[in-house]
């Protein structure tokens, strides 16, 4: 297995996930967050939701993740981008994250985005 | 005072996010039994601490366990050794030192599976080009909010203490 291979899951919040941002391509790594508010067993999508925003997130590579209804879940894996413009999260890493502050986890990823800012203006 | 300025965080596991301990740039060792560092903004480094999921996974039974740390600004690839029994560096430990380090090497490779957080310390090593973690230790987390604690200390400690006297261009 060639690790170079494995990219790292950007950090994005579900609004974020939307046609004009730039976080929006095929094939994107990302890390994203949410409540799980549906889950289908037949065809394994779930669907995440954060404030007003949502995500289909497909499980089927996922083993030994138990999907309960209004729990928080956290995925990584790649954006598949449909014709219809609809994204859907091909997870290959899933973990409930029941217990989480939502509000300290928001914050701290602006000031995180905001440091790895800084560090690039001034190597 | 600069020389010693220099090494101050020399052999203290420094807690600094994927995409800075990726840039780090290798010193140049002027004998192969001088140590290995890395510096950043004119600081030396040896050893660092992360915090993140495992996404990949690759092992050789009684060699080794390559994984990888993603924390969400890069991926850190580590390794673990599990050579104890059979590799010359250890060969001059006494056996019971090296009885003990590879029963927790092995416990340790038992535990990173992919989808875990880990947080994993280690020397600070190269391999091909690219900055790697010689595993020493590794701690599960099971609290949802161990990553967000590390990415806010890896903030702070870069700020207050990494940082701080480092040169300005």
């Amino acid at each position: 297995m060639a690790s170079s291979a494995i990219k790292s899951g950007a950090l994005v919040s579900l609004e974020e996930i939307h046609p004009s941002s730039p976080f929006f391509k095929q094939g994107a790594s990302l890390r994203v967050t949410g409540k799980l508010q549906e889950y289908s067993v037949e065809t394994a999508i779930a669907i995440v939701i954060d404030g007003n925003a949502n995500l289909k997130i497909n499980t089927q590579h996922l083993r030994d993740l138990s999907f309960r209804v209004g729990s928080l879940y956290q995925f990584i894996g790649e954006l598949l981008i449909q014709p219809d413009n609809e994204a859907i999260l091909q997870a290959r890493v899933g973990r409930n994250i029941d217990g989480i502050d939502l509000n300290l986890y928001h914050q701290s990823l602006q000031l995180l985005r905001q440091f790895q800012a800084d560090h690039l203006s001034t190597p | 005072m600069d020389h010693d300025h220099r090494l101050r965080l020399y052999n203290t596991h420094v807690k600094l996010m994927a995409f800075d301990l990726l840039s780090l740039t290798q010193t140049p060792s002027h004998s192969s039994s001088e140590p290995i560092s890395f510096s950043r903004k004119g600081t030396l480094f040896s050893r660092a601490e992360t915090v993140g999921t495992v996404t990949s996974r690759e092992l050789k039974p009684g060699k080794f366990l390559k994984f990888s740390v993603d924390d969400g600004t890069g991926c850190v690839s580590c390794v673990l050794w599990l050579n104890h029994f059979s590799s010359p560096y250890f060969a001059r430990r006494s056996p019971p030192d090296v009885r003990l380090i590879a029963e927790a090497a092995n416990r340790f490779a038992v535990e990173i599976r992919i989808g875990v957080v880990a947080r994993v310390r280690g020397r600070i090593t190269g391999y091909r080009g690219a900055v790697q973690i010689t595993v020493s230790d590794v701690v599960v987390e099971r609290d949802p909010n161990a990553e967000t604690l590390h990415w806010l200390q890896c903030i702070s400690l870069a700020r207050k203490c990494y940082d701080v006297g480092t040169p300005n261009k």
